[in-house]
């Protein structure tokens, strides 16, 4: 069985339960906890922030914020030493990047994120995922 | 790798850009002289303006009347000024303690220290309003106009006390250590807070969605109208070229806020502060020119105040511009400032409710006067050779009776004031948009945004003038009644503050946890 198996899977987080969900998913396709990758991206600030227009908080700032406070989720859900990336960018694009980078066997992410409006249609960050990504994406319901 | 993938990202939107301001200027360009661009998108204008006309300016008491929407501001600034027991005097020493750091504490959370947080929503506020806007309602109701914009400013220090209060009180620290706040946070949070969830998120979606919307009028279209009114007065070669001033502004905006170059944003925050100096200088130097006048300009502000006879509409006619051109200037109960103030470092909401209170006082009790002191003082106003002449180019009129190149500095002044305004703006229905639509489809919001610049730029002032009212004022109908129904908690907050502070342990503890910082 374990040739079947996967040794790298990314899951994209964006801070909601369905994404957390979606690691519990990923899990049962790999040996180890080791081969699961997950990233988070971050929007640019916009130039009147007022962080932004007064430079209070950069964006390596904001990247080690985000380790820190998903290493300490990670940690309290039963995840630990799961490697997390923080980009800065457009999601899609980023994940689809990330996902080249490190070689990914299989993305795995929720159909919406944080802000589900419409059930109906699949949400536009999985969607340029599943028709862009260099591998297969598991869309979750 | 990553790098450079992001660099090509941010080019693609360059071009795209490019690609949507072509087909504009040939099509600007084609049809400007025979008039027939501005035509169509009147109409559309007329015809979205009547609508909201007629759900929110029905009057009371006739053709004269107030209209409800103003009744609504007028009575919800003086509902905060009475129920918070006139904090806008009481709280206006402390303000300015505040503000020079005094209490700073840098292990509070937050972004921004009280200070950088008070000029970046004044970034918001000072805008060409303050040139153009004070012209207009002296236009339309007379010098008393600009008292009552006086009192307007005044009552609205407090009401603007309130939504900050409450922006800072209901705001989140996001993982990434940036804040979110502002009024769709604190109806959906603080009203559900008081078991009121189901309204409170009503509400907050009621006001993104009329934030996106006025974000397109009044920081926007009425920004980049007034600057090409300011530029075009000094330099006649624009006069025919709208659509090319269009341009450059567009660009000018759209490099900073799609194409992320912040250093024109970064540069632009630097310049106007200066030219608010540069303006505030000329203003008193006007004064002293025409020094003895001064005691009668004050005299005719004061008596049309309470007998404008040239009105329509006469005595209320008069408050209803003073206060409609205050709370378009200075955003007291629009919520729009409680954005950039929730950011501000500290664990008390209340004391950057107090510091907020000071931006009706700078925008409008302090430079909104100066501009009407100065028309009033020059009479431009009155002269029926110059009876054509309205916002920004009444003003420009005004200043060079004493200083003739004056126009010119105003002309920069108001690109530079429309383009930081316009560049915070994007910022607020940014925000909204992305509360409704998510974050995924804001750059369909920041395209739309240009577009409605560039229109604001080709099309007339008194209907850019129109929509911008009407849409910024309809923002105050969701955000004031959140306010009122959170007053009680409000009153909670600064009383329980005020005790606190007048104990003297406010000072101690900012001393006792500075000290080992100091080491």
């Amino acid at each position: 069985m374990s040739c079947l198996k996967k040794k790298s899977v990314l899951i994209p987080i964006d801070f909601s339960e369905p994404s957390y969900e979606a690691i519990a998913i990923a899990k049962e396709y790999v040996e180890d906890i080791s081969s699961l990758k997950l990233i988070h991206v971050l929007a640019p600030l916009h130039p009147a922030d007022p962080a932004a227009m007064w430079d209070t908080l950069n964006n390596e700032d904001r990247q080690q914020k985000v380790q820190e406070f998903l290493h300490s989720k990670l940690d309290e859900l039963g995840y630990k030493g799961v490697e997390i990336k923080v980009t800065i960018g457009k999601p899609g694009t980023e994940i689809i990047d990330y996902a080249k980078e490190i070689d990914a066997d299989l993305i795995v992410l929720p159909s919406h994120g944080r802000k589900a409006m419409s059930h109906f249609l699949l949400g536009s960050v999985a969607e340029r995922v599943v028709r862009l990504s260099h591998c297969p994406v598991l869309v979750l319901k | 790798m990553k790098q450079k993938s992001f660099r090509l990202q941010n080019k693609s939107w360059l071009a795209a850009l490019f690609l949507i301001l072509i087909p504009t200027a040939a099509l600007a360009q084609a049809e400007a002289d025979s008039g027939k661009l501005a035509g169509p998108l009147e109409t559309i204008f007329q015809q979205i303006i009547d609508i909201l006309n007629l759900l929110l300016y029905s009057k009371i008491g006739g053709e004269n009347g107030m209209p409800l929407i103003v009744l609504w501001l007028i009575v919800g600034a003086l509902f905060f000024t009475l129920r918070m027991k006139f904090i806008n005097i009481r709280g206006f020493k402390h303000a300015i303690d505040v503000v020079r750091g005094k209490y700073d504490d840098p292990e509070d959370e937050g972004d921004v220290s009280h200070f950088q947080a008070l000029a970046a929503a004044l970034s918001g506020t000072v805008g060409i309003g303050n040139i153009a806007g004070v012209a207009i309602a002296i236009r339309l109701g007379g010098p008393g106009a600009a008292f009552w914009m006086t009192v307007a400013g005044f009552l609205g220090m407090s009401s603007k006390f309130a939504e900050c209060t409450l922006g800072q009180k209901y705001r989140i620290i996001k993982p990434d250590g940036t804040v979110g706040g502002g009024p769709m946070y604190y109806l959906s949070r603080g009203l559900s807070s008081i078991g009121m969830g189901g309204l409170g998120k009503g509400l907050a979606i009621i006001y993104a969605a009329f934030c996106a919307i006025a974000t397109l009028g009044a920081g926007n279209m009425f920004q980049a109208n007034q600057a090409y009114a300011a530029v075009s007065n000094a330099l006649p070669f624009f006069s025919n070229l709208s659509w090319l001033f269009g341009i450059i502004l567009v660009l000018v905006v759209g490099l900073v806020i799609l194409g992320g170059i912040e250093r024109i944003g970064a540069v632009a925050g630097i310049l106007v502060p200066v030219m608010a100096v540069v303006y505030t200088i000329a203003c008193v130097w006007v004064m002293l020119v025409k020094f003895t006048s001064i005691p009668g300009a004050i005299g005719t502000i004061v008596s049309s105040a309470f007998n404008p006879q040239a009105i329509a509409g006469g005595l209320l006619g008069a408050i209803v511009i003073g206060f409609q051109r205050a709370v378009f200037s200075n955003e007291a109960g629009i919520g729009s400032a409680a954005i950039a103030h929730s950011a501000a470092r500290t664990d008390e909401p209340v004391r950057e409710g107090i510091v907020a209170l000071l931006e009706p006082f700078i925008d409008t009790m302090f430079i909104c006067n100066m501009t009407a002191i100065v028309i009033v003082l020059t009479g431009v106003y009155a002269d029926p050779a110059s009876a054509e002449l309205d916002g920004a180019k009444l003003s420009a009129a005004s200043f060079e009776t004493i200083i003739s190149w004056f126009p010119y500095v105003i002309a920069i002044a108001g690109f530079l004031f429309a383009v930081s305004t316009m560049i915070t703006w994007s910022y607020y229905g940014q925000l909204a948009w992305a509360y409704i639509f998510g974050d995924a489809t804001i750059n369909i919001y920041k395209v739309i945004f240009l577009v409605c610049g560039f229109i604001g730029t080709v099309i007339n002032l008194d209907l850019v003038l129109e929509f911008s009212d009407i849409s910024l004022l309809a923002m105050s109908l969701p955000n004031l009644l959140g306010c009122f129904l959170l007053s009680g908690v409000i009153a909670r907050e600064l009383n329980s503050y005020m005790t606190r502070l007048n104990s003297g342990e406010m000072l101690a503890n900012v001393a006792e946890t500075r000290e080992p910082v100091l080491k």
